[in-house]
């Protein structure tokens, strides 16, 4: 399931470094004059209970394939030089990162447009599900907007 | 006979991640559902999409093969 760490799109258990990240993108062209990134965290309090961990279940066989095809699309809808995608799993505290996207393209635009459209479509289209641990008890997230 | 892998949410009000169910010829997605929602009522109620062979199915009536691995999922939550 876990692509190299070169891979511009992986899912791993480990964090992630953004710098490293952007800086692997910004090396694959010299053509790229904006970059946007988007950094999906772990958050502290969620449907009026405080969570303390989130742990993720995933089908791995198709998460990852699903993840290559939307850099893919991206890259071609939007004209975009390159793009990166890292999702975690296991098990995460509040306030760690979750999900980074990355993406390069000749101009700002198409680079902002690009990463807002491959968070929503990821959350639409990747096979991974999050839990959260509550003093309330454990709950499967519910998906939002 | 055809593999059905449930996760998350769907997976723990089923109580298993994984059935075996025999399969019939001219058996479609939407026949496998309407058989296991007979039997697991709450869990398939969480049931949104489902997956076939790694592809997301966009028509409910595509054929099965004997083999194939089916996962009915509720709407995702990762990101």
């Amino acid at each position: 399931m876990t692509a190299d760490s070169k891979s511009p799109v992986r899912i791993q258990l480990e964090d992630f470094s953004q710098d490293e990240e952007i800086r692997a993108l910004q090396a694959s062209s010299t053509r790229m004059g904006g970059i946007a990134t988007f950094l999906g965290c772990a958050r502290d309090f969620s449907e009026g209970r405080e969570v303390s961990t989130i742990r993720f279940d995933a089908y791995d066989r198709m998460a990852l394939p699903e993840m290559q095809k939307l850099r893919d699309e991206a890259i071609s809808r939007f004209g975009l030089l390159d793009a990166r995608i890292v999702h975690r799993l296991g098990e995460v505290r509040a306030g760690d990162a979750i999900v980074f996207i990355a993406t390069g393209a000749e101009h700002r635009a198409p680079a902002l447009e690009a990463c807002r459209w491959l968070i929503d479509e990821l959350k639409q289209r990747v096979p991974i599900w999050k839990k959260e641990t509550t003093p309330q008890g454990d709950a499967w997230v519910t998906p939002h907007p | 006979m055809i593999n059905v892998l449930f996760f998350g949410p769907v997976a723990e009000r089923l109580g298993a991640s994984h059935l075996q169910v025999a399969f019939r010829a001219g058996m479609c997605v939407q026949d496998l559902r309407a058989q296991l929602q007979a039997s697991h009522p709450e869990a398939f109620a969480l049931v949104s999409l489902a997956a076939v062979d790694g592809e997301h199915v966009r028509d409910w009536s595509l054929a099965l093969s004997d083999g194939s691995e089916v996962v009915f999922m509720s709407k995702f939550s990762g990101g």
